[in-house]
C-alpha cells in the first residue's frame, strides 16, 4: 500500500518509562497513538506530570520511546542514528519552548539564522533575507540587531517562532509557548501561530496549559496519567 | 553568520565568566614557561661560561707532566692555519708574602702572547712581563689583592721520572715564583675564567709569564698544554685528526720524552729518556726499527755483598750479553770485595712500592767473571740520567728522595764517583734485570744501536717517529669545544625539574581550569540544548564549545607565557639566594629563547585544551531534553557502587596495614620502601573511603537518614550532592598534603651519625685536597716527621686515606654540567674496610666483611678483559651527575664508560659498586694497582680522608694547613662538605615544598570556587530555609560545615597517611624533619581555604536570599 503523503507525524503505540538506579522503572507514556495530517493544529493538553512534555520531547526526536513507533513522513525515526535525528529536526522540525532559548550573546537576526548553521557551519545566502521577510511579518523587522536582554518577553517569544521556521520546517512543535507570557502577549502569540498554521500550512502541535491556546487548534488531545484520554474536544 | 562567528561572539560575551579558566591556563601557562625558561637560563649560562672558559679555543692537547717543546704550538698554526697556544699550566698555591691570605688549589698558568689571542676579550696588555702575575677575579677576591700588590707562587714542579720512584729527587719537587706584582686582574670574557674542565664555579686562575715559569721549574722552551683555536669560519675549524696529524709531522723525539745519543768512543747510538725507564710504547719502537738494537736496564744497587765485605750504593746493569744467574763485577768491585769468578753476591735494591715505600729485597747470583776497568763494558755511560744524582759532585750531595745511610759511603766510593762516575759495577743478565727492577715506569733505561755518526742518528730518529704515535706518550688532542657543547647540552635539565618541582602548581591549576570551565558550561546548558534542538549536530556542539575554550586557552596561554618570563626571574632569583645551594652558587642570567616560550606555552595550551576536552566529555551523555531542562545533576552512585568502593577502601587500608606488618616482620630494619608503599595505600584508602560516605549520604533516604537527621548531618549530605567536584577537592588537598608532608622528611643533616663509619662522612673527620701531591706514607709517623714536619703530639693517632687522583670533571650535583669524564681516584680497598654503605653491589660478587674488596676480586670473578677496570661510585653519581639528571641515561651497575689513559689507549670502567650517599661523590674509585697502570705519570697522593679524635679535628687541620703549606691543602670536615652535597638535595626538596605548597594554596582556591557554584545551584533551598525561619548566620554556619569538613578530610588524609609513609625516616637518626615548615604549610592551607570557603559563602550568601526563591 503507498503511503498516505497527508500523514506528517504518526505513532503507534508509544511507550515511555524512565529507568532509576536504586527504584523500579516509573512509567510515563502508556501506549500513545497519534496521527498527525499536514496542516493539522492540535493541542495536547493535560495535568502536570500527566507526560504532556515527553510525548513532545519524543515527537521532536529529543528523546526516544522505550516502544512503540513515530514516523515523521513516513520514514520511522527509531531506526536513525543521533546525527540523522540531528537532520531531522534541523529540517523537519521547528521547536517553540516555554523559555524562548534565545541565546543572549547574538543577535536577533543571527538567533533566527542559528539553525542554518547545521549543514555546512554557515548560514547560506538567502537564509538572512527570509529571516528579515519573517521578522517583519511578526512585527519584529525594527528589532534585528537587538540582543533578546532587550527585548521584551512576547518579542522574545516571537523571534523563538521566527527561528523555528527558518528552515521551512513540516511540524512545529511547541512547549507552553504562552506559558512565560502575560496575557494579551499569549494571545498575540496563539494569534500568530494559528496564522501560520493556517497560511503556510505548517502543521502544529502545542502543549499547553491554557484552554484558549487549545481552543484556537484545531483539534484538541488529552492526555490523562500517560494515556490520551478518549474524550477528543 | 556562521559556526566561527557564534564561537566569537559566544567568547566575547562570556568574556567575565571565562576570566576564572584563563587565569587557571595562564597560572599553568606561567608555571611550565617559567620552568621551562629557568632550564634555559641555566643552560644559557652555563654555554656563557663555556664561552667565556674557553674563548676561542677549538681543540687542547693537554700532556699534565709529559712536557713537550713549545715550539709545537708555533708549527701547528702554521700547519693548521688558526691561532695556537703552548702553556705551561700546573697545580700551585698562592698567597701574600705577608702570608695573611692565601689560596690553595690554584692552577698557575704560563703563557705568552698567543694565549691571550685566543680569547672572548683581549686584555689591556700583550704580554706579562718578567715578575708580573695576572690574575682571575676569584683568585683575586680571595687573596685580596689588586692591581700592583704582590703575590707568592708555589707550583708543582713536574717531574720527568715519576716522583713515585724511589729515585726521584724531592728537592725540586715545587718550584717557586715570589714577589710577582699584580700586572692585572681579568675578567671571565679576558680569559679569567679560562679551564677544561666544565664546572659552573670558575677556578683558581694565575698567569705568569711562560718563560719565567719554565725557567722557575727548570724546563726551559717547554709546555705541558697546547691549544689551537678556531678558523674564521668556526665550520672550517681544525679537527682532532687534522690537528694529530700535524702534530705526527712536526713533533721530535723531545716530545716523547726521548733522545737519541751518539756515544762517546764510537760507541754507538744510545735511546734514553729524561723519564729515565723508557716508556713501553718507546721502548717497543725502539726495537722495531732495528734488528740489531741492543736493551738495557740500569738500575740502582743499596748493596753489592760478599760475605761481610760489601759496597754501597753503586750501577748495576742488565745486559744481553749475560748468562742469567751469574753476575760480573767490574774489577774494582771485585778487587773492593775481594770477590773471584764462582763467589756467591748478593744485590740489594729498592723496588718501587706504592706510596713510595721502599721495598729492599735482595737476589743472589754466582760471580760469572770479573770486567777490566778498561774493557768497553765498563761504561759509565750505561748509567741513566737520574735527576739529582748524574750532577753531582760527590756521593753524599746525591738527591736521590731515599734515605741514605751516608756514613756507608766511604772515601773510596767518593773516589770512584770522582773517576768513574756512575760506571755500573755489576752486571747481570737482561732477563733477569727485567725480572726483579722493571716496575710500572718500564723496564729498560736505554736501547742502544751500534750504527755511529749524524746521518745514522737522524735516521735511527725518523724511524723511531715513524714507528710511535704522538698519542703512545700520552699527546692526544682533545675537542675541547665539542666536548663543552656535550656537557652544556646534556647539563642538568633545570627545565624539566622545576616542572617537576611545580607540579601541584600545574595540577591546581588542571583542577581549576576543569572545574571553573565546567561551571560556566553548566550555567550554558540550556543554550547547548537549544543548539542541540534546532538541529545543530551534537559533534558540531561540542567542537563550537571546544573552539570556544581553545580561545579561553589561547588567551590564558599568552597572559601566562608573559607570567612566565616574571615566574622564571623569580626563580632564578631565588636560585641566587635562598635556593643557591641547588646551583652551587652558580651565577645564573635570565636567558629566553623563543623554543622555550614556544614549548611552554604550546604545552600550556594543550594541556589547558585537553582538560576542557575533558570538562566537556559530560555533554556526550547529555540528551538535548535534560540540558534544556537545564540539568547538570550529577546521577548519584548507588548503592552498589558505594559498596564497591568501601570493599576497595577497606582492601588498601588491609594492604596498608599488611604492608607494615611485612616490613616489621622481615628484619631489624625498617624499609624505606614498604612504609611508603603502605602511606600511599592509605592516602588512597581514605580517598576511597571518603567517596564510599558521599556516595552513601547522597542516596536520598538512606537508612537512618530521617532518624538522625541534624544541620551538620544536612551538611555534609549536600557535600554529597556533587560527589565528584568534592572528591576533586578532597583529592587534591589529599595528595598535595601527602606529597609535602612525606616529601619534607627527606631532608638530610650531615651532622647525624657522622660518627658512625657506615654513615656519608665514613666516619672520618677530614677530607683535604692537595694542589701539590704527597708522595710519603702519611701513616708512617716517621717519614710525616721527616718529609712534612708535622708535630706528632698533635698528629699522633690520627689515621690517614690516601687517594691517587686524576683530574676531570666533578661528577657530583655541584657540577651542573654533564660529566664526560669524571675525575678518578685509586685507593686500596684495604684502608676502607667498614667504611661507607653500599646500596649495592654487582651480583656474582663476593663481598666479604669489606665490600671494598670487589675493587679487587672483580677482575678475577668476573673474568674482565685488561681493559676494563673494576669501579665504585657513589649513587647519585651514576643515577644523576653521568646522565645528566635523565634518569633513561643512568648508570647501572654492570654498565661501563669510556676512558683514555696516559698511554692514549681506550679503556674502560665498570660498575661493579654503589655507594649510598657520601663525601666520595663526584668520583669514580678504581683500585690504586690499576690506576697506576693506566696513568703512572700521575704521582703520590692528593686527596685525603683522615680520621682522628673528634675534639682535636681543628688542632689537626691547623697544622696540616701549617706543616704542609707547600702542598696547598685544603682541608674540610667531612660535615661540611656532605653537608654542601645534601645541600642541593635539601633545596631542591624545599622547592618542591615550596612551589608544591603554592599549588596546594592555589588548589583551596578550587574549594572556594566549588562553594560557590554549589550555593549559586542551591539558592532556592537555602532561600527555603530562610523562609521557613532559619537565621541567615545559621544558614552560612550550615554551608561551612559542610565544606570545612571536606578541607580537614583531606587534609587529614594526606597528612596521616604521609605519616606513616615517612615513619622510618622520621624515627631515623639522619632525619632533619622541617616540622616547622611542615605545619607552616599545611596550616597555611588550612587557613587559606578556610578563608576562600568563608568568603565564597560569604559572597554566595549576601543580599537577600528570599529573591532566589521567589525567582525560582
Amino acid at each position: 500500500m503507498a503511503a498516505d503523503d497527508s500523514i506528517v507525524l504518526k505513532l503507534e503505540e508509544v511507550h515511555k518509562q524512565y529507568e532509576n538506579a536504586d527504584r523500579d522503572p516509573v512509567p510515563v507514556l502508556k501506549g500513545i497513538s497519534l496521527t498527525v495530517r499536514r496542516g493539522d493544529s492540535v493541542a495536547i493538553v493535560g495535568p502536570s506530570g500527566s507526560g504532556k512534555s515527553t510525548l513532545l520531547n519524543i515527537l521532536g526526536s529529543l528523546d526516544s520511546p522505550t516502544r512503540g513507533s513515530i514516523q515523521l513522513d513516513g520514514e520511522e525515526l527509531a531506526y536513525l542514528s543521533e546525527p540523522e535525528l540531528a537532520t531531522i529536526r534541523n529540517q523537519k522540525i521547528g521547536f517553540i519552548f516555554q523559555s524562548h532559548h534565545l541565546l543572549p550573546q547574538c543577535s536577533v537576526l543571527e538567533n533566527i539564522l542559528v539553525p542554518t548553521l547545521a549543514a555546512t557551519g554557515r548560514a547560506p545566502a538567502d537564509a538572512a533575507e527570509r529571516a528579515r521577510q519573517l521578522l517583519e511579518r511578526v512585527g519584529l523587522g525594527h528589532r534585528l540587531t537587538h540582543r533578546p536582554a532587550q527585548l521584551s518577553g512576547g518579542e522574545c517569544q516571537r523571534v523563538a517562532v521566527v527561528r523555528a521556521l527558518i528552515n521551512r520546517p513540516s511540524l512545529i512543535l511547541a512547549d507552553e509557548p504562552t506559558g512565560a507570557l502575560d496575557h494579551s502577549t499569549a494571545e498575540s502569540l496563539g494569534d500568530l501561530l494559528v496564522e501560520l498554521n493556517r497560511d503556510d500550512q505548517v502543521t502544529l502541535i502545542v502543549v499547553t496549559h491554557s484552554a484558549e491556546l487549545a481552543a484556537k487548534m484545531g483539534a484538541t488531545r488529552q492526555l490523562l496519567d500517560g494515556q490520551f484520554a478518549s474524550n477528543a474536544i | 553568520m556562521s559556526t566561527w562567528s557564534l564561537v566569537l561572539k559566544s567568547f566575547r560575551f562570556y568574556a567575565r565568566s571565562h576570566v576564572g579558566t584563563l587565569l587557571g591556563v595562564a597560572v599553568g601557562t606561567m608555571v611550565l614557561v617559567g620552568a621551562l625558561l629557568v632550564g634555559e637560563s641555566v643552560r644559557g649560562s652555563l654555554r656563557d661560561m663555556a664561552e667565556a672558559r674557553l674563548g676561542r679555543v677549538e681543540l687542547a692537547l693537554p700532556s699534565n707532566d709529559r712536557l713537550f717543546r713549545a715550539e709545537l704550538a708555533s708549527q701547528l698554526r702554521d700547519e693548521l692555519g688558526t691561532g695556537t697556544a703552548a702553556l705551561l699550566q700546573l697545580p700551585g698555591v698562592a698567597k701574600r708574602p705577608s702570608g695573611e691570605t692565601r689560596a690553595n688549589n690554584i692552577v698557575v698558568m704560563g703563557v705568552n702572547e698567543a694565549f691571550w689571542k685566543l680569547a672572548l676579550e683581549q686584555p689591556e696588555f700583550a704580554e706579562i712581563p718578567e715578575d708580573s702575575i695576572v690574575l682571575n677575579e676569584r683568585l683575586a677576591k680571595q687573596l685580596g689583592v689588586k692591581k700592583g700588590n704582590r703575590v707568592n707562587l708555589r707550583v708543582h714542579n713536574p717531574s720527568q721520572l715519576s716522583r713515585d720512584a724511589p729515585m726521584a729527587p724531592i728537592e725540586d719537587s715545587t718550584a717557586s715564583l715570589a714577589q710577582l706584582e699584580v700586572l692585572a686582574i681579568v675578567s671571565d670574557a679576558e680569559f679569567g675564567r679560562f679551564s677544561l674542565q666544565a664546572s659552573q664555579v670558575p677556578p683558581y686562575n694565575a698567569f705568569v709569564s711562560l718563560g719565567q715559569l719554565q725557567e722557575a721549574i727548570e724546563k726551559p722552551a717547554m709546555a705541558n698544554l697546547m691549544l689551537v683555536g678556531q678558523a674564521q669560519s668556526p665550520a672550517k675549524s681544525p679537527t682532532t685528526d687534522q690537528a694529530q696529524t700535524a702534530l705526527a709531522r712536526h713533533w721530535q723525539l723531545a716530545d716523547a720524552q726521548a733522545q737519541l745519543l751518539q756515544l762517546p768512543d764510537g760507541k754507538g747510538i744510545e735511546l734514553r729518556s729524561p723519564r729515565v725507564f723508557l716508556d713501553p710504547p718507546l721502548a717497543r719502537a725502539a726495537l722495531e726499527v732495528s734488528t740489531e738494537a741492543t736493551e738495557v736496564l740500569t738500575y740502582f744497587v743499596n748493596k753489592i755483598q760478599l760475605g761481610d765485605k760489601s759496597t754501597p750504593y753503586s750501577m748495576a746493569s742488565a745486559l744481553t750479553d749475560f748468562e742469567p744467574g751469574t753476575i760480573w763485577l767490574n774489577q774494582w768491585t771485585a778487587d773492593d770485595l775481594q770477590a773471584k769468578v764462582g763467589d756467591e753476591v748478593e744485590l740489594s735494591y729498592y723496588t718501587v712500592g706504592t706510596m713510595r715505600q721502599l721495598e729492599e729485597r735482595t737476589a743472589k747470583f754466582t760471580v760469572g767473571g770479573i770486567i777490566a776497568m778498561d774493557d768497553p763494558r765498563a761504561d759509565r755511560t750505561l748509567m741513566p740520567e737520574f735527576p739529582g744524582m748524574t750532577d753531582s759532585a760527590n756521593c753524599a750531595d746525591w738527591d736521590t728522595g731515599f734515605p741514605m745511610d751516608l756514613d756507608a759511603i766511604r772515601d773510596k766510593d767518593e773516589d770512584y764517583w770522582d773517576t768513574y762516575k756512575g760506571t755500573p759495577k755489576a752486571y747481570i743478565s737482561l732477563a733477569t734485570g727485567k725480572e726483579i727492577w722493571s716496575n710500572r715506569f718500564g723496564n729498560l733505561t736505554a736501547v742502544r744501536y751500534p750504527q755511529n755518526g749524524r746521518a745514522a742518528l737522524d735516521k735511527l730518529g725518523q724511524a723511531l717517529l715513524g714507528k710511535l704515535s704522538p698519542t703512545d706518550t700520552g699527546l692526544t688532542f682533545q675537542a675541547a669545544r665539542a666536548q663543552a657543547s656535550i656537557s652544556v647540552d646534556n647539563a642538568m635539565d633545570f627545565g624539566q625539574l622545576f616542572m617537576s618541582f611545580s607540579f601541584f602548581l600545574i595540577a591546581a591549576a588542571v583542577m581549576l581550569i576543569s572545574l571553573l570551565f565546567q561551571f560556566t558550561m553548566e550555567k550554558r546548558t540550556r543554550e547547548t540544548g537549544t543548539l542541540l534542538a534546532v538541529g545543530i549536530p551534537a559533534r558540531r556542539v561540542r567542537r563550537m564549545l571546544l573552539l570556544e575554550g581553545g580561545l579561553i586557552a589561547l588567551a590564558g596561554c599568552i597572559v601566562g607565557a608573559v607570567g612566565g618570563s616574571l615566574f622564571a626571574r623569580a626563580m632564578l632569583n631565588a636560585l641566587s639566594t635562598n635556593w643557591k645551594d641547588a646551583v652551587a652558587s652558580a651565577t645564573l642570567t635570565y636567558h629566553s629563547t623563543g623554543t622555550a616560550w614556544a614549548t611552554g606555552a604550546s604545552m600550556g595550551f594543550l594541556v589547558a585544551l585537553g582538560t576542557i576536552c575533558w570538562a566537556l566529555r559530560k555533554l556526550k551523555k547529555q540528551t538535548a531534553r535534560e540540558l534544556l531542562a537545564g540539568e547538570s545533576q550529577e546521577i548519584p552512585g548507588t548503592t552498589k557502587s558505594a559498596k564497591r568502593t568501601t570493599i576497595i577502601a577497606v582492601v588498601l587500608f588491609l594492604g596498608a596495614l599488611a604492608s607494615v606488618g611485612a616490613a616489621i616482620a622481615s628484619g631489624s630494619q625498617m624499609s624505606p620502601n614498604s612504609f611508603y608503599t603502605a602511606g600511599a595505600l592509605l592516602l588512597l584508602s581514605g580517598l576511597a573511603f571518603t567517596s564510599a560516605r558521599l556516595t552513601g549520604l547522597a542516596r536520598v533516604g538512606a537508612l537512618g537518614q530521617a532518624d538522625g537527621l541534624s544541620l551538620s548531618g544536612l551538611g555534609q549530605r549536600n557535600a554529597a550532592r556533587r560527589r565528584r567536584r568534592s572528591m576533586a577537592t578532597v583529592g587534591m588537598l589529599a595528595c598535595g598534603s601527602f606529597m609535602i608532608a612525606s616529601i619534607g622528611v627527606f631532608q638530610k643533616d650531615a651532622n647525624i651519625d657522622a660518627d658512625n663509619p657506615g654513615s656519608g662522612t665514613g666516619g672520618f673527620e677530614l677530607m683535604g685536597e692537595a694542589s701539590i701531591a704527597v708522595v710519603h706514607d702519611m701513616n708512617d709517623a716517621a717519614k710525616r716527621g721527616d718529609f712534612y714536619n708535622l708535630d706528632e703530639e698533635i698528629i699522633k693517632g690520627v689515621s690517614f686515606v690516601p687517594f691517587r687522583l686524576r683530574d676531570g670533571d666533578q661528577a657530583n650535583c655541584l657540577n651542573l654540567n654533564l660529566a664526560q669524564e669524571p675525575r678518578l681516584l685509586g685507593v686500596r680497598p684495604e684502608m676502607l674496610a667498614g667504611k661507607f654503605s653500599f646500596t649495592s653491589t654487582l651480583k656474582d660478587l663476593e663481598t666479604g666483611d669489606n665490600p671494598w674488596s670487589i675493587l679487587e676480586t672483580a677482575r678475577q670473578a668476573l673474568n674482565l678483559p685488561d681493559d676494563i677496570v673494576p669501579v665504585i661510585a657513589d649513587q647519585s653519581v651514576m643515577m644523576w651527575a653521568l646522565s645528566g639528571g635523565d634518569p633513561m641515561k643512568s648508570k647501572k651497575l654492570g654498565d661501563t664508560l669510556d676512558y683514555i689513559d696516559e698511554h692514549g689507549n681506550a679503556f674502560k670502567v665498570k660498575f661493579v659498586g654503589q655507594l649510598a650517599d657520601s663525601i666520595l661523590q663526584g668520583n669514580l674509585i678504581i683500585p690504586e694497582s690499576d690506576f697506576i697502570k693506566r696513568f703512572p705519570s700521575e704521582s703520590g697522593y692528593r686527596l685525603f680522608l683522615i680520621d682522628g679524635p673528634e675534639a682535636k679535628t681543628k688542632e689537626i687541620s691547623d697544622e696540616l694547613n701549617n706543616a704542609m703549606e707547600d702542598h696547598g691543602f685544603e682541608w674540610v670536615r667531612t660535615t661540611q662538605r656532605l653537608g654542601e652535597l645534601n645541600a642541593v638535595q635539601n633545596t631542591y626538596l624545599k622547592t618542591f615544598q615550596v612551589l608544591g605548597g603554592l599549588g596546594l594554596l592555589l588548589g583551596s582556591l578550587g574549594l572556594g570556587v566549588v562553594v560557590m557554584r554549589n550555593v549559586q545551584e542551591r539558592k532556592s533551598e537555602l532561600a527555603l530555609l530562610r523562609a521557613i525561619g532559619f537565621g541567615k548566620n545559621s544558614i552560612k554556619r550550615f554551608v561551612l560545615i559542610e565544606y570545612i569538613s571536606l578541607l580537614i578530610g583531606g587534609l587529614l588524609i594526606g597528612t596521616i597517611a604521609a605519616g606513616l609513609a615517612v615513619l622510618p625516616a622520621m624515627l631515623s637518626p639522619t632525619a632533619d624533619v622541617p616540622y616547622a615548615l611542615l605545619g607552616l604549610t599545611l596550616g597555611g592551607v588550612l587557613l587559606l581555604a578556610g578563608m576562600w570557603t568563608w568568603l565564597a559563602t560569604n559572597l554566595s550568601l549576601r543580599g537577600n536570599l528570599l529573591e532566589g526563591f521567589r525567582g525560582d
